[in-house]
């Protein structure tokens, strides 16, 4: 009724708007098109280099930001402390990988490597999301209908003492893990070199996507997530268990920041207890970047997020550098907030019309 | 009105509990002045606990004078800077507790925080204004960080009762105490509001560093060289004068560009550092920036370019797998080049921890060796102290024999290169030249 | 007549109740601390100043009553330096905060103030409050050091020789200028959120907070003009004096440099707390009340939702940049590094422990947290350290986990909160015990921000108005507000 009310005046506001942010939007894209352009055109086998490191950048956001989306799509909340789960779950890989558990290194052979990277990935996945389920049900399951500024304090709060337990645990320096992954160039074309790290984190984010989708379009389960989402109180009515189906959703979203966590350990080789914030902020601009909500959304704005930092690393004509990355990609949050707020897809698919 | 008695009654427990186990458990009892008995000796009132740690002091009664050290005891570099602190207690020990006529004692204080990693400014500020209201301390060693030291000087030069000195056992920035084409406009000046010099330091400055690592890769042979940066202080100082020297000896600068600590991956920048063609790759920064990823990303992305870092890379137990075969230099000799009293101090330190000292810890014993000469001469107050470390002048001192200039600085400026040896908790560093930049070199830097 | 008599008494006698179970828990602690042995009779004043303060009905002292309290507590703070010293000794904390301390304590309940303004009247989430912060002291910097060394412009600075090039304008102007600069920059931010709801909201200013700094350390080759000399920092910044004595040498012994700063910032913090009440109580202060409950009722009741928002981004970055040039000022020197995220929460922090929206909530929260976090998490590390052998410590932890196991039992409602905290107590045991994970000695201050979360978590589960409440804010919490924005544009 309120809508209805204000229809009018939200018309013109909005077509006013709507234009604006048309002209704004075509002239940004088209000047970092050009951008790009120029680049490949100067330097065409670094530009495809970097083109796949921001690639596979991209599909290590897109797990997390998958996370981020999930939960946002059914309690609308946003989860700050999920980048910290993916932390603690990177500590974690660590940690198994290492020294203490399986004691990989260098050059193990293939039988050896890949099941205890298979088994990794399983405690992986099972320790954040339990640790994600557990957050869920200290400090959002209370505040189910408190106002809306209360869950976002405790999942700061969540966040802060995750950072802590990691600081705790593994020292404010950074972590290096060893290099496990089988090093080497897949192929290597005409100066554009594709090394393995980089295929096994494809290999693995693919299938992982796909059983995703699987599960929200065709179990049970995922109808019930869908449901949820949709409209809480209908789907209690219908039957649906809303808290078991919350917890389900935060564990998925847990077992994707594990699944995360593992690949940055191996690929990325460092981790910090406070680089889960900064992730978790970088996967939420991709999340918001492509349509928060809408699973297909977050990959996509994840994929676009990696390259857009790894062109800005590695470019070399006019490119600002590394100096101002973060600022970039803070300053798309803004920018989709402010003046797309629903994304690049559009209206969350689990809501529907 | 049930669930509150309980919880007031868990809550109670909980309370009792801490009170009781505590009364239980061991008390040493920790007081922030040493015990002792009555008569003899000063009446120094120690430093707070929330910066600094307990008054090392093994004399009777209170010490008359205390002399701090300012260093990050958080992160990265702790096992350097707790050497330090060790370092400077030996030598205090040594002397006795004495410097000539007056008694001395220690604290070691720590300007880092947890959470950070690394100095703080709200700290460095708050343990200067501690030191410079505190009547007992009579002068400083500090800073290890560059950036530090530039909020502390000026805090100390305006200290009551004469500027306090300060000498450090490792700051490099040129601005601290000369001016030079890498330097601001206003420094040094701005960091002596009232006109006197109070800092000095034991290090060669990075102009020093910056020329003798551009001479080092011209002689072996570079034919252009990426320096990379970390957009600290300290970083991108000794990168800009490195940039200076280079190009003043005509070593091409394929590019100059900072790397982002927070970044996952630094392959794009290596991408980019192939692309330029350089041969020589050069990062001015500290480790404790995300240092060994980056040089693991860029071995595996510009193999065939050669590492060279300056003394923020110095820990070698933390440069990371991939360092093996880079260079890097400390603006110092290597403790196993030191002779007399030096080797001494090497042997016997070594001894007491166990294993070889690292090279600042060499500095640190020397700063305060420095710092009671200073004392014995002075008539105990703080501006004749500081007067004293302007005039310093060591013969066979740990660190050899040298003097400080009126700027501060000292007149024996070797800088070594290593190479590194092995990687993580078995990297060393093997002692590959020491290199004495020309004078027009190090003012070009 | 008879009734309101009756409440009155009741409610002296609450206070009287309240008062005399907390000096005899204080005196018991005391006792226990001395080794149950001797009493420290210092104690006694202390308790009776509290005392003098709280409990008798000072509100019912005709003309002057409402301002009784506020003038003994001003009093008290401002006599402060002289006692310090002299208190007892805390159990646990050790000694009071010493006056550089408190010094740093005033400033940041002063930014405590203005963020309540915003998140508190307003009811707008703003975790970017540190960009204003980092705002005022880099206005403080640029015009009171010599970063722009190419002109030479003094204007009433003390203590600072006269051929010093940069600009040095006296630091009370630039209090001011700082202040409302800020202001502006506030507007500009909260321009694009006036729309969004919100967890939006709340990211968006988190957004500017990050840029901010990013900005400021970048800032030394903006287009080849240094505007912020980058990493390095804007270092030495002029203090403040005023008669030609400079804050930082001070003039003798009681007009000492920290004593004057503490003085200065208890003014300034005054100044704030009188804006802040008046704002409360005016016609804008109302309009945030109406528009944090209710937007679209607001909006239909004629409140100019676009313009108070507006209002409240103006006023919390005004007091905020106030507060960061003042403390600029004070460290006499800015770094790019000092602005980070967490600083934003930590003042969020100190607004939810104490009681959103009430002043003297924010006031107390502020006091106690910023004293944790300089003095306070070191000394009771100390303490602890000193107190509890490896074996003692596992003791505890093994008994609070025990306890934390029964209240788990007997308080938690429903099956859901039982098995999460069984879990997490479980866990925690076989860590404990098999793992050993915590080594003695503890460094208490490495766990600052999980403290500081744990707080969050737990005053928002439970007692989300905080400590000293707002009753308006309490009845929010707990009946709910109508929550969406009039302008939301997902729902179309």
């Amino acid at each position: 009724m309120v809508t209805e009310a204000s229809a009018e005046p939200l018309e013109s506001t909005s077509r006013f708007r709507l234009s604006f942010t048309a002209v704004f939007g075509i002239l940004l894209v088209g000047l970092v098109l050009f951008w790009l352009a120029v680049n490949f055109y100067k330097t065409p086998a670094d530009f495809i280099q970097i083109f796949l490191i921001g690639f596979t950048l991209g599909a290590l956001y897109a797990l997390i930001a998958l996370g981020y989306t999930l939960v946002y799509g059914i309690l609308e909340l946003i989860n700050f402390a999920h980048g910290d789960v993916f932390m603690l779950g990177g500590m974690m890989a660590v940690t198994v990988v290492g020294t203490t558990l399986f004691d990989l290194t260098q050059g193990e052979a293939w039988y050896v490597l890949w099941p205890l990277i298979i088994a990794a990935l399983l405690i992986c996945m099972g320790f954040c999301g339990l640790l994600n389920v557990t957050v869920e049900l200290i400090a959002y399951r209370r505040l189910r209908h408190a106002p809306r500024l209360a869950p976002l304090i405790t999942a700061i709060g969540a966040s802060f003492i995750l950072q802590n337990i990691g600081l705790a645990w593994k020292g404010p320096n950074y972590v290096q893990t060893a290099d496990v992954l089988p090093a080497g160039n897949v192929f290597s074309i005409g100066g554009v070199e594709y090394t393995w790290e980089k295929l096994i984190v494809l290999l693995v984010t693919t299938p992982v996507l796909i059983i995703l989708v699987w599960l929200v379009q065709r179990t049970r389960q995922g109808k019930a997530m869908r449901a949820t989402a949709q409209d809480r109180d209908a789907a209690a009515m219908m039957g649906i268990n809303v808290n078991r189906t919350i917890s389900f959703t935060f564990l998925i979203a847990g077992a994707l920041a594990g699944v995360a966590g593992l690949l940055y350990a191996l690929y990325a080789g460092s981790v910090r207890f406070d680089q889960g914030f900064q992730l978790g902020l970088i996967a939420f601009t991709a999340a918001v970047l492509g349509g928060i909500g809408n699973l297909p959304g977050a990959v996509l704005g994840a994929l676009l997020i990696g390259l857009i930092q790894a062109f800005n690393e590695g470019l070399s004509w006019h490119s600002p550098g590394s100096d101002w990355t973060q600022s970039m990609v803070f300053g798309i949050l803004i920018i989709i907030l402010v003046l797309r707020p629903e994304g690049l897809l559009g209206e969350r698919t689990p809501e529907g019309g | 009105m049930r669930r509150g008695i309980i919880v007031g009654g868990i809550v109670a427990a909980a309370v009792l509990a801490l009170i009781a186990a505590g009364c239980g458990g061991s008390s040493k009892s920790s007081s922030s002045t040493s015990g002792g008995g009555s008569g003899g000796g000063g009446n120094a009132t120690a430093l707070p606990a929330s910066s600094c740690q307990d008054l090392y002091f093994e004399g009777s009664g209170k010490p008359d004078y205390i002399v701090p050290s300012d260093l990050p005891l958080q992160g990265s570099g702790r096992t350097q800077t707790i050497e330090m602190t060790n370092a400077i207690r030996f030598v205090l020990k040594q002397a006795n507790f004495k410097a000539g006529k007056y008694t001395v004692g220690y604290q070691s204080c720590d300007d880092s925080t947890a959470q950070a990693g690394k100095w703080e400014s709200s700290k460095c500020s708050a343990n200067a204004n501690a030191y410079a209201q505190n009547k007992s301390v009579i002068g400083v060693i500090g800073t290890f960080n560059s950036g530090c030291a530039e909020i502390e000087i000026p805090i100390l030069n305006r200290a009551p009762d004469g500027p306090l000195g300060m000498v450090s056992p490792a700051n490099t920035y040129v601005g601290l105490t000369h001016s030079g084409p890498g330097t601001a406009a206003g420094e040094p000046d701005k960091y002596y509001p009232n006109g006197e010099r109070n800092y000095i330091r034991m290090v060669a400055a990075d102009d020093f560093q910056g020329a003798a690592d551009a001479q080092f890769m011209k002689d072996q042979g570079a034919k252009s060289v990426f320096i990379l940066n970390d957009k600290e202080a300290y970083g991108l100082g000794v990168a800009t004068d490195t940039k200076n020297s280079a190009t003043k000896l005509g070593l091409k600068v394929a590019g100059f560009t900072a790397w982002d600590p927070k970044a996952s991956s630094y392959e794009a920048v290596a991408t980019k550092i192939k692309q330029s063609g350089a041969d020589w790759i050069y990062l001015g920064g500290l480790i404790c920036e995300n240092g060994a990823k980056l040089v693991s990303d860029l071995k595996a992305g510009v193999p065939n370019a050669k590492l060279m870092a300056p003394d923020g890379f110095s820990d070698f137990t933390a440069n990371g797998p991939a360092a093996a075969g880079m260079f890097i230099t400390v603006a110092g000799v290597p403790p196993e080049k030191l002779t007399g009293k030096g080797a001494d101090f090497i042997k016997a330190f070594g001894d007491q921890i166990g294993k070889k000292p690292n090279p600042y810890s060499a500095y640190a014993a020397q700063s305060m060796q420095v710092v009671l000469d200073a004392i014995e001469k002075s008539d105990g107050t703080r501006s004749s102290v500081t007067d004293n470390l302007l005039k310093t002048d060591v013969t066979d001192g740990i660190l050899g024999t040298f003097s400080i200039n009126e700027n501060g600085d000292t007149t024996r400026n070797p800088v070594t290169v290593y190479q590194q040896v092995g990687s993580g908790k078995s990297g060393t560093g093997k002692t590959f030249k020491v290199e004495i930049p020309s004078a027009s070199l190090v003012k070009a830097a | 007549m008879a009734r309101s008599r009756d409440r009155d008494t009741a409610a002296l006698q609450d206070r009287g109740l309240r008062m005399g179970i907390g000096a005899a828990l204080l005196l018991l602690a005391l006792f226990a601390q001395a080794g149950f042995r001797s009493l420290d009779v210092a104690a006694i004043p202390f308790l009776a100043v509290i005392a003098l303060i709280y409990v008798p009905p000072w509100e019912t002292v005709p003309y002057v009553g409402r301002f009784a309290r506020a003038g003994i507590a001003i009093t008290i703070a401002a006599l402060y330096p002289f006692v310090w010293d002299k208190l007892f000794t805390v159990p646990v904390f050790g000694s009071f905060p010493s006056i550089p301390t408190g010094v740093v304590m005033l400033v940041f309940i002063q930014m405590a103030v203005g963020l309540n303004i915003v998140v508190g009247y307003a009811g707008l989430l703003d975790l970017g409050y540190v960009a204003f912060y980092a705002m005022g002291a880099y206005v403080a910097a640029w015009f009171a050091s010599v970063q722009f060394s190419q002109k030479n412009v003094h204007f009433l600075a003390v203590g600072v020789g006269s051929n010093t090039p940069g600009f040095h304008i006296s630091i009370w102007i630039l209090l001011v200028v700082a202040g409302i600069t800020t202001a502006f920059v506030g507007v500009l931010i909260g321009l694009p959120t006036l729309r969004l709801r919100g967890d939006y909201l709340a990211i968006v200013t988190l957004g500017f907070g990050e840029i901010l700094p990013q900005i400021a350390r970048n800032g030394d080759n903006l287009f080849g003009f240094n505007l912020t000399n980058g990493p390095n920092g804007i270092t030495p910044i002029d203090s403040p004096g005023f008669f030609g004595v400079n804050y930082l040498t001070g003039s003798g012994t009681f007009w000492s440099s920290a004593r004057l700063f503490y003085w200065t910032g208890l003014l300034l913090l005054l100044i704030t707390i009188f804006c802040s009440v008046r704002l409360r109580d005016s016609r804008l202060g109302r309009a945030w009340i109406a528009i944090r409950e209710d937007e679209t009722a607001a909006a239909a009741m004629g409140v100019p939702l676009m313009r108070t928002k507006t209002w409240a981004y103006a006023t919390g970055a005004f007091f905020g940049g106030v507060a960061g040039a003042y403390y600029a000022s004070f460290k006499s020197a800015t770094f790019p590094g000092d602005f980070f995220f967490n600083i934003s929460v930590f003042i969020l922090c100190m607004i939810i422990l104490g009681g959103m929206g009430n002043i003297w909530g924010v006031i107390m929260g502020g006091a106690f947290l910023a004293y944790l976090d300089q003095e306070g998490l070191a000394d009771s590390g100390g303490w602890f350290n000193s107190h509890f052998s490896q074996a003692g410590f596992n003791r505890l932890i093994g008994f609070l986990l025990i306890a934390g196991l029964f209240a788990v039992v007997i308080l938690a409602k429903d099956v859901a909160w039982r098995a999460g905290l069984a879990v997490i107590c479980g866990v925690l045991a076989v860590l404990f015990f098999a793992l050993n994970p915590v080594q003695l000695p503890l460094e208490v201050p490495k766990f600052e921000f999980g403290i500081f979360g744990i707080i969050l978590l737990v005053v928002m589960l439970f007692r989300p108005e905080g400590l000293i409440p707002s009753t308006r804010r309490a009845a929010e919490f707990h009946e709910g507000v109508h929550d969406q924005p009039l302008y939301d544009v997902v729902h179309e």
